[in-house]
């Protein structure tokens, strides 16, 4: 890790922390994917991309909440170029399906490369529940789909000049660590526990791959943001009683999506994030990320293990790691 | 060759949670369920995260037929099992007036003559070295009669007398039966809908799937007969068995219809 004061310096901080928004220009036209892209920080990642004159892909869940983004979108910025695919990203085969329609329609459009991926989609669940592949939600949707999206279109990042990989993670995987004789939970299910622990394995798949992609003179790099506590209703999906209670509580006094986007916008657009070394982002300014997160070998166990649960055979696609 | 867990009803909510218990202790399995997409992701899923041999068939158990066919291809590939976890079942909940010929006809099917046959079936592919145990999952609602689920508490009654006996039964022979008495568990988004009307009561009866799973295979490895997990469900066993069932239908009755009216209300 590079410099371990940046957050104690605030002159520092001060300078970086209202950053030059500018518009793109025709020919630096940013092609970007969003996933959970109909509500809370990805709908406003769409929006605050596509007000720049970027094409966006957003992916949803549900077709309906889809169209209806998009038309949203659109009342905004007539002239967009916004496209919503929708998969179900606790299932590893709409995951895989969801990265083929995407390579599809990019070529229908005459895009060659993506130059940003936007793995935003996340889920909170009280109960715990396995998904198709045996997986527990929360674990499947929040880890192991970014981590399998990002396999499948990363020779299209490759492409990019500078292809970024974005993971919406949270200050929440602060004070936790990894399960590793129970990583799901199964046994003593915890609703908090099982989405720190994702949001903890969010920053260490980050780092682990900025690992793998230097190491392999990749230009990629990835980027873990912390939106702060915002003002979604990801708390109120999938969960009841207290957890739906203390989260409408919690949420109002939470800061608009529009923040975290850009936050997103900023890592995506200006190159100069990219040569700091750093990997955790909050208000367009670097974090030093947990203790436990930057532990190499743990990060290193965790992207096998993840290979294996999503079938990837090691070594088998990207840039050759 | 190794002996294999057999899971029926594998890629329901609960016979996921026994399938992916059953793995993480590396075992071998036989999954069989009514949907072949469903059974052959969760076999991919599995083979990948637990390096195990997982084989599925898709099979209809209601259907005489296709069970039949199951059990030809068991035989064909010649395996051998130590464990049979049945967990197909299924629940039409609401009066049973208004139920269909067809929904009476496929309750006891699926939940009785299935179990039963299974059960029949698996005890001749046993793998003779090993103590053969049997799990069946019955309900919490085999202790009660339960008016709105009267059908359904009755079959799981059914599955619980059934167990008690064949366990008694067959211990002589190195086998194990375990009746599994669990109450609503939160599988589907059916089910949290149901214990989330059910209120403060639902939440608190409420465990997790894969606790329950894990502490059930424990249970049969020790050749427990009855298990219920969670201590509350425990203690409302115990009250059922001291107060008269009379006064227990008609408790648990007013309780069901007032969360059938939320459910309604809310729908």
């Amino acid at each position: 890790m590079g410099s371990e004061n940046i957050t104690n310096n605030p002159n520092h901080t001060k300078a970086i922390i209202e950053p030059e928004m500018r518009c793109l220009t025709a020919n630096e036209e940013k092609v970007i994917v969003i996933t959970g892209a109909t509500s809370g920080i990805g709908l406003a990642t769409v929006k605050e991309m596509a007000g720049r004159g970027a094409y966006v892909i957003g992916a949803g869940r549900s077709e309906e909440r889809c169209r209806n983004a998009e038309q949203e979108v659109r009342k905004l910025y007539p002239d967009a170029s916004v496209n919503y695919l929708t998969a179900d990203l606790s299932s590893l085969a709409e995951v895989s399906a969801l990265a083929s329609n995407i390579r599809s329609r990019l070529s229908r459009d005459g895009k060659s490369a993506i130059d940003a991926l936007v793995n935003n989609a996340g889920t909170v669940s009280s109960w715990y529940v396995s998904t198709v592949d045996g997986f527990e939600l929360q674990f499947a949707v929040n880890h192991l789909a970014p981590f399998l999206l990002t396999h499948e279109l990363l020779p299209l990042l490759e492409r990019s000049q500078d292809g970024t990989v974005i993971c919406i993670s949270s200050g929440s995987h602060y004070r936790t660590r990894l399960h590793w004789n129970d990583i799901m939970l199964r046994k003593h299910y915890n609703t908090l526990m099982a989405y720190k622990q994702t949001k903890l394995a969010n920053v260490m798949f980050v780092t682990e791959l900025n690992r793998r992609l230097s190491a392999a003179g990749s230009r990629i790099k990835a980027f873990a943001v912390d939106p702060g506590l915002v003002n979604t209703d990801i708390g109120l999906k999938g969960t009841g009683g207290i957890v739906k209670k203390v989260w409408q509580l919690r949420s109002k006094g939470g800061t608009p999506p529009e923040q975290p986007a850009r936050s997103v916008a900023y890592l995506v657009t200006e190159p100069a994030p990219r040569h700091t070394g750093q990997v955790y982002w909050k208000d367009c300014r670097p974090l030093k990320p947990s203790a436990y997160s930057r532990k190499p070998d743990a990060a290193k166990k965790l992207w096998e293990l993840s290979e294996r649960m999503c079938g990837i055979k090691a070594g088998s696609r990207g840039a050759g790691y | 060759m190794k002996s294999m867990v057999f899971i029926t009803g594998a890629s329901g909510g609960l016979g996921k949670a026994f399938a992916v218990e059953c793995a993480s202790r590396g075992w071998d399995l036989f999954l069989t369920d009514i949907s072949e997409t469903a059974l052959s992701k969760l076999s991919t899923g599995l083979t990948n995260t637990y390096n195990i041999d997982v084989d599925h068939f898709c099979c209809d158990l209601t259907d005489f037929d296709s069970r039949t066919g199951l059990f030809e291809h068991l035989h064909e590939k010649g395996y051998a099992f130590s464990f049979l976890i049945n967990v197909a079942g299924l629940d039409y909940e609401g009066p049973f007036a208004e139920r269909t010929r067809n929904q009476i006809r496929t309750i006891l099917r699926l939940n009785i003559e299935a179990n039963l046959e299974m059960t029949h079936e698996l005890i001749k592919l046993r793998d003779p070295a090993r103590t053969f145990r049997i799990i069946n999952v019955a309900s919490l609602a085999a202790f009660y009669p339960m008016p709105v689920k009267a059908m359904y508490s009755s079959s799981k009654r059914f599955l619980l007398n059934f167990s008690r006996a064949l366990g008694e039964e067959l211990r002589s022979q190195d086998i194990t039966v375990t009746a599994l008495c669990p109450a609503g568990m939160p599988t589907t988004p059916a089910c949290i809908e149901a214990i989330e009307a059910q209120g403060f009561a639902g939440r608190i009866t409420t465990c997790n799937v894969g606790y329950v799973a894990a502490g059930t295979i424990d249970r049969a490895l020790r050749g427990k007969s009855v298990y219920i997990p969670g201590t509350l469900n425990r203690m409302l066993k115990a009250v059922s068995t001291i107060v008269p069932e009379a006064l227990v239908a008609r408790a648990v009755g007013s309780r069901w219809s007032a969360a059938q009216c939320k459910r309604a209300a809310g729908a």
